[in-house]
């Protein structure tokens, strides 16, 4: 994203320079319609930690509250896995071509099997990530946890494009319209995941590391 | 650059000027060459032994089109070998020109210039270029979930090799997964449908 935004900018102003960050206000739980106010007032409107929401929006560490951005991940993780992945995917069954089941079994095999690693790394971090942060938090013992998250992010990035490339490349589709609408599906998601990876490799992760050595020095 | 000699094949009528080039390829000691030399396009086609050249020196007199046509290269690298002036249209068609006037220096200079980028043209080519029989062979065995090992041994491979045309053939497909390559292999009809 470009620039620099602050708490007095305006919400609308934010929107129309970067249409991405109405994902972001998503996964915050804001709502539209906030007229001509500042993203300051938006934030307390919507009972929003401001710091985290400029830390997500600018990408860079704003003085983030680490249960604001974990709120965040998890909206963005069901985001990906109860609306973006199964839309492609039914999106994606309407178009192929009929007479083709073969064809199209493995198509919709390769998108399960993307589906069912994306689904196996979020669930990781919901189930075992999160709880262990949210221990941290509160300096309570906590089972430690592997914290590798850009490896994971590279392989199903991959496998993502991939799969688009083989779609191009390979599919014979029939109905160009249906299946060029997938496609622009499949490249926003595309740029969704590599937006929501680059919140936690680049923020999240170094918020760990930074409570990770908090708790370890003597009180 | 290796020091294997570069093989080279000279069609030029006149004598004087072959043995001319001949010896000022000799006194180039950078790069080593094997010379094959003829007088035309007659010589040509009674002798093969000029088809495996990796460049080609000729008098641009000679059509072009129809040496590379006898040779089976069209991709062979050409210079035109300049006792002349001759129009531009001409010599469009050769990668470069040696005038007989041209010092030991300039050749070589020539000469690596024209060596060092072809091969890079042509890798690349190869690598947009369709699947061999075998790397197909080998995808039907990868979508059958056989091991590298397994497939070695029903193919008669080493795994090496097996290893090695699977990264061929990530190479020419962009497909690392197993999943993709059987969305290939159905495409175009590499396997058997029920």
């Amino acid at each position: 994203m470009n620039g620099k935004y602050q708490e007095s900018d305006s919400m609308s102003r934010l929107v129309s320079e970067n249409y991405a960050a109405l994902l972001v206000m998503s996964r915050f739980k804001i709502a539209l319609g906030f007229g001509d106010k500042s993203i300051g007032e938006v934030c307390r409107d919507n009972r929003v930690d401001g710091n985290t929401f400029l830390s997500v929006i600018n990408m860079s560490d704003n003085a983030l509250s680490p249960e604001a951005l974990m709120d965040y991940l998890h909206c963005s993780h069901d985001y990906f896995l109860k609306y973006r992945l199964p839309d492609i995917r039914r999106k994606l069954a309407q178009v192929l071509n009929e007479g083709q089941d073969e064809l199209n079994k493995a198509v919709l095999g390769y998108f399960d099997k993307f589906e069912a690693e994306m689904r196996k790394h979020m669930n990781y971090e919901d189930k075992k990530v999160f709880p262990y942060v949210k221990a941290l938090l509160k300096n309570e013992p906590a089972e430690p946890c592997q914290l590798i998250f850009s490896k994971q992010h590279e392989q199903i990035e991959c496998r993502l494009t991939e799969f688009k490339n083989i779609l191009i490349k390979y599919y014979p589709a029939q109905s160009t319209n249906e299946m060029n609408s997938v496609l622009f599906d499949i490249f926003n998601c595309e740029q969704d995941f590599e937006s929501h990876n680059a919140v936690e490799d680049r923020l999240f992760l170094p918020a760990i590391q930074k409570l990770e050595r908090k708790n370890k020095r003597p009180a | 650059m290796s020091n294997r000699p570069i093989k080279i094949t000279i069609i030029e009528p006149s004598l004087i000027l072959r043995s001319g080039i001949i010896a000022v390829l000799k006194q180039i000691k950078s790069i080593p060459t094997e010379v094959f030399d003829i007088a035309d396009l007659d010589e040509l086609k009674t002798s093969p032994s000029g088809q495996k050249s990796e460049l080609l020196i000729a008098c641009p007199m000679i059509s072009l089109p129809a040496i590379k046509k006898e040779m089976s290269r069209p991709d062979v690298k050409c210079l035109a070998l300049l006792h002349n002036l001759l129009d531009g249209t001409t010599l469009k068609t050769y990668d470069e020109a040696i005038s007989i006037y041209d010092s030991a220096e300039q050749i070589q200079e020539k000469l690596t210039k024209l060596l060092s980028d072809p091969l890079d043209g042509e890798s690349d080519k190869k690598r947009h270029e369709s699947l061999s029989q075998r790397e197909k062979e080998i995808i039907v065995c990868v979508i059958k979930g056989m091991t590298n090992k397994q497939i070695a041994d029903s193919l008669n491979l080493s795994s090496h090799t097996v290893i090695s045309h699977r990264k061929n053939i990530a190479g020419k497909l962009q497909i690392h997964s197993t999943a993709g390559l059987t969305i290939y292999a159905i495409v175009n009809k590499l396997v058997d449908l029920p």
